[in-house]
């Protein structure tokens, strides 16, 4: 078999896991295998615990304020460190091996809750008929929820959100189509809390992109998903 | 509300959920924080340590242990960010971050001072001429991480991005392409490119670290 393509060999040097065929590959070829180490001086270097982000809250002693006003000569005061513990828990320290699969390990368990919810009775009104639909479960401690169906009228579909979801004082709430492994992911449009209704992309296979993901957006003009999402479920 | 706490804490986007903080309405907001660290504002200076001096100083203690070394980094952290404040810019994206990138630099730096001090004193204890190449051999890794986080600084965004996501958070390509929302193909070349690039520096410029 020919080598690895070069895009393998560096997700191979960040230790993804490579297809089957590949990982034999490279467990035979010595050149493929040189190739992984010399890219992977780089990774082994950087990807250590102690420089990942974020890291838990420590609140220094003032002494680290006067040294740094003192070198500055800058002489506004930060407001004294909190007695108490306010401060929300600290992040926990990423561990960098093995790999988190958090987004994955969201994303199957929203396909576990999709299937049962996936039970749904087919129905149809003036909004077309009902040809899949699913819950929307918060993640984490999120109180979002709501439902989301898709339904096909005169051969066209969209998807219907009903969205039970806190008020945002800024930002958005955007709905998205994400295949399970969330390797892929469509934006679909802006939803409110209450009933929404958002087309769906005419040949769009939703046996791939069966997840239905709810994110909270900053209004940034980034048109990429914030990672940060409230609420999902499984069409089915 | 995990992730969105994150990104408040580090990524500094003023997203309400709805449950509303009172110090969010009585504070200037991460922007304007950043925006008066740039003009100079020496009350944003402040404003920055109060809001975050505690993570950086829990990156400097996870380092190194609560201590001289750990408050060193915490402190040359902000030193060099102030004085060093034109070099901040919109396109160094949000302060916390970029704050976060300089104490990667100084937590480097202490390390390569460690390792000096180390061949120091081993080269008093030891007749070093009558073991050559042993006792002063640079750790590798240790000059690698201060050439390797000068290089990432001279990468544009989004591959600057997209390697910190896979270094410093662990994500995997796909999880990055979810994130960032750029699509697959576009981020595994991207990868590649940023890591061949790495391993250029590290072939060209590394083996002069040695003494
Ligand atoms: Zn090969």
């Amino acid at each position: 078999m020919q080598h690895c393509s070069p895009e393998q060999l560096a997700l191979a040097a960040l230790r993804e896991p490579l297809p089957a065929a590949d990982a034999a590959h490279l467990a035979d070829c010595a050149a493929c295998r040189g190739e992984v180490a010399a890219l992977q001086r780089a990774v082994d270097a950087l990807a250590v615990p102690a420089l990942a982000a974020p890291a838990p809250s420590v609140t220094p002693p003032p002494r680290v304020w006067d040294a740094i006003a003192a070198a500055t000569g800058v002489s506004a005061t930060p407001a004294p460190a909190p007695t108490s513990e306010p401060e929300p828990a600290p992040a926990p320290v990423v561990e960098l091996r093995p790999r988190r699969t958090r987004w994955l390990a969201a994303a199957a368990a929203a396909a576990v809750v999709g299937g049962l919810a996936g039970a749904a009775v087919l129905t149809r009104d003036d909004a077309g008929a009902v040809v899949a639909a699913t819950t929307l479960d918060p993640l984490d401690a999120d109180e979002s929820s709501g439902t989301a169906e898709v339904r096909e009228r005169d051969g066209v579909r969209s998807l219907q959100v009903d969205l039970d979801a806190p008020s945002l004082g800024e930002g958005y709430y955007e709905v998205w189509l994400l295949r399970p492994d969330v390797s892929g992911l469509v934006p679909l449009g802006v939803v409110h809390q209450g009933a929404n209704s958002v087309p769906l992309p005419d040949g769009l296979d939703l046996g791939d992109y069966p997840v239905v993901d709810v994110s909270v957006e900053p209004l940034d003009g980034d048109p990429a998903h914030s990672g940060v999402s409230v609420a999902r479920g499984s069409l089915s | 509300m995990t992730a969105l706490e994150d990104r408040i804490d580090l990524y500094g986007q003023d997203v309400e959920t709805g449950r509303t903080s009172l110090r969010r309405v009585v504070e200037p907001d991460d922007d304007e924080i950043a925006r008066r660290f740039r003009d100079g504002d020496e009350q944003a200076l402040a404003l920055a340590y109060e809001r975050w001096g505690g993570q950086l100083h829990g990156m400097a203690v996870r380092a190194f242990g609560p201590g001289p070394d750990a408050e060193d980094v915490t402190q040359q952290t902000f030193i060099s960010a102030w004085t060093g404040r034109n070099g901040y810019s919109a396109g160094s994206g949000p302060l916390p971050a970029w704050l976060v990138g300089i104490c990667r630099h100084k937590i480097a730096d202490v390390w390569a001072k460690r390792d000096r001090q180390r061949r120091q004193s081993e080269a008093v204890a030891a007749d070093v001429a009558s073991r050559p190449g042993s006792s002063d051999d640079v750790d590798t890794r240790v000059a690698d991480r201060v050439l390797l986080l000068g290089e990432l600084d001279r990468i544009g965004q989004p591959q600057r991005g997209i390697i910190e996501l896979a270094f410093f958070e662990d994500l995997t390509h796909a999880q990055i392409a979810a994130r960032t929302g750029i699509p697959l193909g576009t981020v595994k070349s991207h990868i590649r490119r940023t890591l061949e690039r790495l391993r250029t520096r590290l072939e060209v410029d590394g083996a002069a670290l040695q003494p």
